[in-house]
């Protein structure tokens, strides 16, 4: 398959008089990991808010993988392969580990099994094993999920999008309220998962963005002010006077 | 029968009749979002204070105690009422996470025992206070009875009176500001318990002064509380749950509708349109006519 | 897959088990006395516990609070007596009950599901009052006084048949219809369709965002709540022999309301163990007073104040514990392996 896995064009959403997206357009390559950075309020939790259907762009397109899904619901952009994590972590809290796990995996199987035993979908439960065994979640399969740990919780977060064999994973501030070794663990997770799937984060952690991104995209007030490699970006004068500059 | 004999004995009085259920409605609904607003608490038992009101009046009006006496009696007699109910069943569901479903269940079950308890004690059968003020003016050519006309100058009154206090005194700011961020006016100084306490005993107890006002021209029975529920949560919908001039707006224009239509079509009709209205609203304008007051 | 949730589920099917063992131990013993009364008064109980089950149906498992249920059970009620009146067959009164009941929340579910919470248990409510209004003021359906005069009707299982008047035999029809639902909700419960549901109740706003659509969830557990309803009102005129509008009340809805939080909110079981429960209260603090609302409202507003769990819900995790304890040992059954190795997993 040929051509980036996310286009945006022009994306677009003012709230009020304010443009919280203006006119933002990028594109996500395959298996690389694409970072959106930019101080707060720069629009881009927004920005995912679009991407992933949760709002509805005044103007612009998305394709995801070549197909214009602008507007599209967020079931609907979750089955054109895109998964979304969310900045504060909105797992299904009173559900086990495991039933998290394997409401995300259900999507794998075809909608009939819907109505039948649990035990008959097969595939989604061994993908429930598959997801519990890689993020060494095995021994907490039955906590409930609002028992874990923070750092517990947003590996949970993690893999609750990837139990969906997405093609586009998308990380909104995974390392939030991490620990110096849990973030470690996040980056190097999110390493191997680029080998599989194609992802885009939000993130804060400038160390963070500069070792892991492939591709870094600077947002700023709602506008795309620069994008590129991270040592491009990092050298970047209006980048720098955003961050640094007076306000 | 010519438009004008039509207009003046036909429409203008049910106009006026309308207009004196409406303002007795707004009374009963103003509590009812007043509670909804800053407690963010579903009171199903609210009818149920309406009818105390009612049946209090009945049974210290019969006692001899003058109408007038009773329009201030029977609203403090029911603060404390209203503040046990507040302590004792709305305060230990409070804090439970489906807060909206949990009062609404326990108001509920309050509802079931209040109807019970006034079956009990004054019997199954309708009875009726008799007329305050008896006996009609002429107005514009419009026979008006007294006691109807007193009921709209009184209503507007006393919510002209809840408005001003909400927004304009130190106690409605302080009310505000504990619906809004408890924790906040906790350590500003404000008495949280008692403000909510207090709060909804105020709700309950305009419910029970409309029960006063409207005993004489809608009679008193066990089942009048559950009878009038469904068209005040319409009123509060309607006009947007925890919004005081919603409540105003919505239930003169509801009764007004009820009014006039009931000319036109079958009373049978009324409650469907009713119904429908809140339908309506709760499909296309969830948040009423004004919004919100208190939470956001 | 040994889960908490298939867990607590077999433990609503253990009280199941012991329910039905102690449904036909009185009819035998009603049989054998020659009994009616009690007979007559357990089927209606068991006729208002399907109703209970539909509201259990929605409250416990999607989080919906329906007030309005009883205008459902009221449709398949009215429906069945009309059709008994043409054709005195139970088949065809159960199938056009369901049928109208399956229109009815249809048409229902599109006003209802539009919004959620308080306005949702509002607008279910509201519903049921209007139409219950309608029909008490509607001559064709006996208005206030409802229709009467239903026959007593055979009910036909090819070679062999059960008079409807037969209390013993009557009895243990309902009571096979409504464990029939019973099994059928808890079934779907333990599907990926019953887990959604669950889902709704825990996070709704995420549930979109793993792919399933919501509002079709909601429609079709509305919509089965509201057949569930319907068909247990069906039962009604063929026990009684009448339909009145009182079946659409709000007193009947709310008593379902109350049976499923005496019972135990998201059990399924409860609801009939409640429904059983406040047939009972009635019937004995009937006896001394005519004002038994005020017991039961004080005991439903001590519930929903302390025993949010009801009493299912206070049993059944004692009864969670053993079937755990006894799940560890080697031969224990599970649903599914534990574990299983990436790419073991069948096609």
């Amino acid at each position: 398959m040929t051509g980036p896995v996310l286009e945006i064009r022009d994306l677009g959403i003012a709230f009020g008089g304010l443009k919280a997206v203006d006119k933002v357009s990028f594109s996500a390559e395959r298996n690389r990991i694409t970072t959106v950075i930019g101080p707060n309020g720069a629009g881009k939790s927004t920005l995912f808010n679009l991407i992933s259907g949760a709002l509805k762009p005044k103007s612009g397109q998305l394709l995801i993988d070549g197909v214009d899904m602008t507007g599209a619901s967020p079931a609907r952009t979750k089955a054109a392969g895109l998964s979304r994590s969310f900045q504060i972590t909105n797992l299904f809290f009173e559900l086990t580990v495991a039933e998290n796990l394997r409401m995300a995996a259900q999507v794998l199987e075809p909608k009939a099994r819907a109505f039948l035993p649990l035990c008959r979908s097969t595939r989604a439960l061994a993908k429930t094993g598959e997801m519990l065994e890689r993020f060494q979640l095995g021994h907490k399969r039955d906590e409930l999920a609002g028992n874990l740990s923070h750092g517990d919780q947003r590996r949970l977060e993690i893999a609750v999008c990837l139990a969906s064999e997405p093609k586009i994973l998308l990380l909104d501030e995974p390392t939030q309220g991490m620990s110096h070794a849990d973030t470690a663990d996040t980056a190097k997770l999110v390493r191997e998962l680029s080998r599989d799937v194609s992802v885009l984060l939000i993130e804060h952690d400038i160390g963070l963005v500069m070792d892991l991104s492939d591709h870094v995209v600077v947002m700023h007030q709602g506008r795309k002010l620069a994008e590129g490699p991270p040592a491009v970006v990092r050298a970047d004068p209006a980048v720098q006077a955003a961050y640094f500059g007076h306000h | 029968m010519n438009a004008l004999d039509y207009l003046q004995f036909v429409l203008a009085p049910q106009v006026v009749n309308g207009l004196a259920l409406g303002v007795a409605v707004v009374l009963v609904a103003l509590g009812l979002t007043i509670i909804f607003g800053m407690l963010d608490v579903i009171n199903m038992s609210h009818g149920e204070f309406y009818a105390i009101g009612a049946y209090a009046a009945l049974a210290l009006g019969a006692a001899g105690i003058n109408f007038w006496f009773l329009l201030v009696l029977v609203p403090v007699l029911m603060v404390p009422l209203g503040m046990a109910a507040e302590r004792l069943l709305i305060r230990p569901v409070f804090d439970s996470r489906d807060r909206h479903v949990t009062t609404l269940l326990v108001t509920f079950g309050l509802a079931l025992v209040v109807e019970d308890l006034l079956k009990v004690a004054f019997g199954p059968n309708t009875q009726r206070p008799p007329t305050p003020i008896p006996g009609a003016t002429e107005l514009a050519g419009i026979i008006v009875p007294n006691y109807r006309l007193f009921l709209i100058v009184v209503g507007a009154a006393i919510v002209s009176g809840v408005a001003y206090v909400v927004y304009r005194t130190r106690l409605g700011a302080m009310v505000r500001a504990a619906a809004f961020d408890r924790n906040m006016a906790a350590s500003l100084g404000v008495p949280v318990a008692l403000v909510y306490a207090g709060t909804f005993a105020f709700g309950v107890a305009l419910a029970g002064l409309a029960g006063v006002l409207l005993a004489p021209i809608y009679s008193v029975f066990p089942t009048m509380g559950r009878d009038f529920i469904l068209l005040a949560f319409t009123v509060v919908i309607v006009g947007g749950m925890g919004s005081i001039w919603g409540a105003v707006v919505a239930g003169l224009l509801l009764t007004q509708v009820q009014a006039l239509a009931s000319l036109v079509i079958s009373p049978v009709w009324t409650d469907p349109i009713v119904f429908g209205t809140m339908v309506a609203f709760l499909v296309f304008r969830p948040q009423g006519l004004f919004g919100r007051l208190g939470h956001a | 897959m040994r889960d908490r949730l298939t867990l607590s589920m077999r433990a609503s099917h253990l009280l199941a088990l012991v329910f039905v063992a102690a449904a036909l131990a009185l009819a035998a013993i009603g049989a054998a006395s020659g009994d009616t009364f009690y007979l007559r008064l357990g089927t209606e109980a068991l006729i208002f516990a399907g109703l209970a089950l539909s509201v259990d149906l929605l409250l416990g498992y999607s989080g919906a609070l329906s007030l309005g249920q009883a205008l459902y059970f009221g449709i398949g009620a009215y429906v069945s007596a009309l059709t008994l009146l043409k054709v005195p067959s139970f088949w065809l009164a159960m199938a056009a009950a369901g049928g109208a009941t399956l229109l009815a929340s249809i048409v229902g579910g599109l006003i209802a599901n539009r919004v959620r919470g308080v306005y949702f248990a509002l607008i279910t409510f509201g519903l049921a009052q209007v139409v219950a209004k309608v029909v008490y003021n509607t001559r064709e359906l006996g208005a206030s006084d409802g229709m009467i005069g239903i026959p007593v009707i055979e009910i036909g299982f090819g070679p062999v048949s059960v008079s409807a008047g037969n209390p013993v035999g009557f009895f243990l029809i309902v009571l096979a219809i409504i464990m029939g639902l019973y099994w059928l909700t808890a079934y779907l419960l333990d599907t990926p369709f019953g887990r959604v549901l669950t889902a709704l109740k825990a996070n709704e706003k995420r549930v979109p965002f793993l792919g399933y659509s919501v509002w079709w969830a909601r429609m079709f557990s509305y919509v089965l709540a509201g057949l569930i309803a319907g068909l247990s009102g069906a039962l009604y005129p063929m026990l009684r022999g009448f339909v009145s509008p009182e079946l659409m009340f709000f007193a009947t809805s709310g008593n379902a309301v109350i049976s499923v939080i005496l019972g135990g909110v998201g059990t399924l079981i409860g609801a009939i163990y409640g429904s059983v429960l406040l047939v009972l209260l009635k019937s004995i603090i009937g006896s001394w007073t005519e004002h038994h609302l005020i017991v039961i409202g004080v005991i439903f507003m001590v519930c929903v104040m302390f025993l949010p769990k009801g009493l299912v819900g206070f049993i059944r995790p004692r009864i969670e514990e053993r079937l755990l304890a006894g799940a560890q040992k080697p031969a224990a059954p599970s649903f599914a392996p534990v574990r299983l190795e990436a790419g073991s997993a069948k096609p």
